[in-house]
């Protein structure tokens, strides 16, 4: 056949531009991992700190003061490997705090200011997975695994303290 | 912050999505942000917005059991990427991507910090999704998707396989409060109805069947019926003995609609399907309606389960006439109601509506990043760059 040039030249042409086409994609939902957990990590920073503000108002007891200035130094000083456990520390911390005490009565301001934090904490929460799930699913992907076009990036994943929060 | 609206329907033709999308538009300007949205325009000329940029005249296409006009095409394209480039957007909000029109060309044109809003639930509906694995690599692209429904969140992981965040549409409480609220007379209940009634989905045969039962418990009733359509080919379906107490307003404007609702004892949602969030239930909830509504999914969430208006099953006239006799005979339980929607209608207030859409900008936004035209051969220009250079 005449075309058959033609096709030995394309179809490898063709086969290229999809290798191209499906790296970049992947480039761009690990751009997305990336930054969505640096949302979630920022907000947990602005919590740790608030935290930790709550923790030195006058009148609070030692006791509840002890758990929360722990709490918050453990969730801003942990390593990567025990992050998740601290912020689920904290999470549960200030849960006992809000749900068993007056504070929340005594400091509407600083507590409302946790509600909003609370809030962007849920969304950046929903985001980083959505972002880790999609992002897992095309990892999984054939020409992705056998052309290794994730490369050296490691595989997203999301945390077990996620889940405490939704 | 800079925020760009992509409307994939015309602008001058009445609908949901461009409601949204202008009432969220003016809300942001409102707090001080600069906001452009580009649109399909029937006639260009009866954009009265400034900030509304319209992009060439749509065509015509059949979707969700309704008509949709659209514009698709490279000349639309070409409108598109020049608005994007020119318009420095911090972040571009497209409403309703995943359908061909302005919302996925911008989609698959823009490069940065994208959100998207579903609107639509439609489970049954494959054939508008059939495109869905050609959409993926394109919706792909956004940081983050709203769904304005636990039920269109539903129809998103069904079709698209990805979840969304979901933040209800907005109204504005106030004005639906403000009316000064006139004491209702005893002699005379009424029950109203609004929505385009010539359309099966609305579902006013069903309203129109509990007539009998309901004017033989309760003399004293009357039905209001407002919207759009053919009064005379409604009421064939109504008995002649009890027509005398129906009425038919016709189309009622935005602004009568708060008065409407005030004027009525109980306001029907009989709807039997097609509804992905229900905002004429929430407008009637801020109006402190007493509301009787199909137990449709997004109907029984805004409703909350029951909580804020009575619920019936869908498509069962006795079972809703029963319910409004119930009603009708009992103020208490009527006031009970209205009081726990007016409450409960306060997250449905712009305010707060705006207040969780910024904060999901803020999370796309990151760090300060414009969004920009994505050069279009970006992959097969590497590609060429590389070759030349070995």
């Amino acid at each position: 056949m005449n075309n058959l040039p033609f096709l030995l030249i394309f179809i490898p042409f063709l086969f290229a531009w999809y290798l191209n086409f499906s790296a970049t994609r992947l480039d761009r939902l690990h751009h997305r991992v990336e930054t969505s957990w640096a949302n979630l990590d920022a907000i947990l920073q602005r919590r740790a700190a608030l935290a930790s503000q709550i923790a030195h108002l006058p009148e609070i007891d030692f006791a509840s003061n002890l758990i929360l200035t722990s709490a918050a130094t453990q969730a801003r000083s942990a390593d990567i490997a025990a992050r998740s456990e601290a912020e689920s520390g904290l999470s549960e911390a200030l849960r006992l705090l809000r749900d068993e005490s007056e504070f929340p009565h005594q400091y509407p301001e600083v507590f409302a200011e946790m509600d909003v934090i609370t809030e962007r904490l849920r969304t950046a929460i929903a985001l980083h997975r959505e972002a880790v799930a999609s992002t897992s699913a095309r990892r999984r992907s054939l020409v992705i695994r056998v052309f290794r076009l994730a490369g050296k990036a490691p595989l997203p994943v999301t945390y077990p303290f996620e889940d405490d929060l939704l | 912050m800079r925020i760009g609206f992509v409307s994939p329907y015309a602008w001058d033709v009445p609908g949901g999505v461009q409601a949204h999308i202008k009432d969220l538009a003016l809300h942001y300007r409102s707090k001080g942000h600069e906001v452009s949205v580009i649109a399909p325009a029937v006639d260009e000329s009866s954009i009265s917005e400034d900030f509304v940029i319209p992009a060439g005249r749509p065509v015509a296409i059949p979707y969700n059991g309704a008509v949709a006009r659209v514009l698709f095409g490279p000349v639309a394209a070409s409108r598109v990427r020049q608005w994007i480039s020119r318009g420095e957007f911090d972040v571009l909000h497209l409403h309703e991507p995943a359908i061909p029109s302005l919302s996925l060309l911008a989609c698959s044109i823009a490069h940065g910090p994208m959100v998207g809003t579903f609107h639509a639930a439609a489970p049954r509906q494959k054939v508008a999704f059939a495109i869905a694995p050609l959409l993926e690599p394109i919706i792909e692209k956004l940081r983050a998707r709203i769904a304005v429904s636990e039920f269109a969140r539903e129809t998103l992981r069904i079709h698209l396989e990805t979840d969304a965040i979901v933040i209800p549409n907005g109204i504005d409480v106030l004005s639906f409060i403000d009316t000064s609220r006139e004491k209702k007379s005893e002699a005379q209940l009424t029950v109203g109805f609004i929505g385009r009634f010539g359309e099966p989905r609305k579902g006013l045969n069903i309203l129109l069947s509990a007539i009998p039962d309901v004017v033989a418990a309760v003399p004293n009733v009357r039905f209001l019926i407002a919207g759009p359509g053919e009064p005379l080919e409604a009421m064939q379906s109504v008995d002649p003995r009890f027509r005398s107490s129906v009425q038919f307003l016709g189309r009622i404007a935005d602004d009568e609609k708060a008065e409407f609702f005030q004027s009525l004892d109980i306001y029907v949602a009989p709807n039997t399907g097609g509804e992905s969030f229900g905002i004429i239930l929430t407008e009637a909830m801020a109006a402190r309606s007493a509301i009787i509504a199909s137990d449709l999914p997004a109907f029984e969430a805004v409703l909350g389960n029951g909580k804020y208006g009575a619920i019936f099953p869908n498509g069962d006239s006795k079972a809703l006439a029963a319910k409004m006799i119930e009603l009708l005979r009992n103020k208490n339980a009527r006031e009970a109601l209205g009081s726990a929607a007016g409450q409960a209608a306060a997250r449905f207030d712009w305010e707060e509506v705006g207040n969780q859409i910024m904060n999901v900008y803020l999370h796309a936004a990151g760090e300060g990043e414009k969004v920009s035209v994505e050069s279009e051969s970006r992959g097969l220009g590497k590609l060429f760059a590389r070759g030349s250079d070995e």
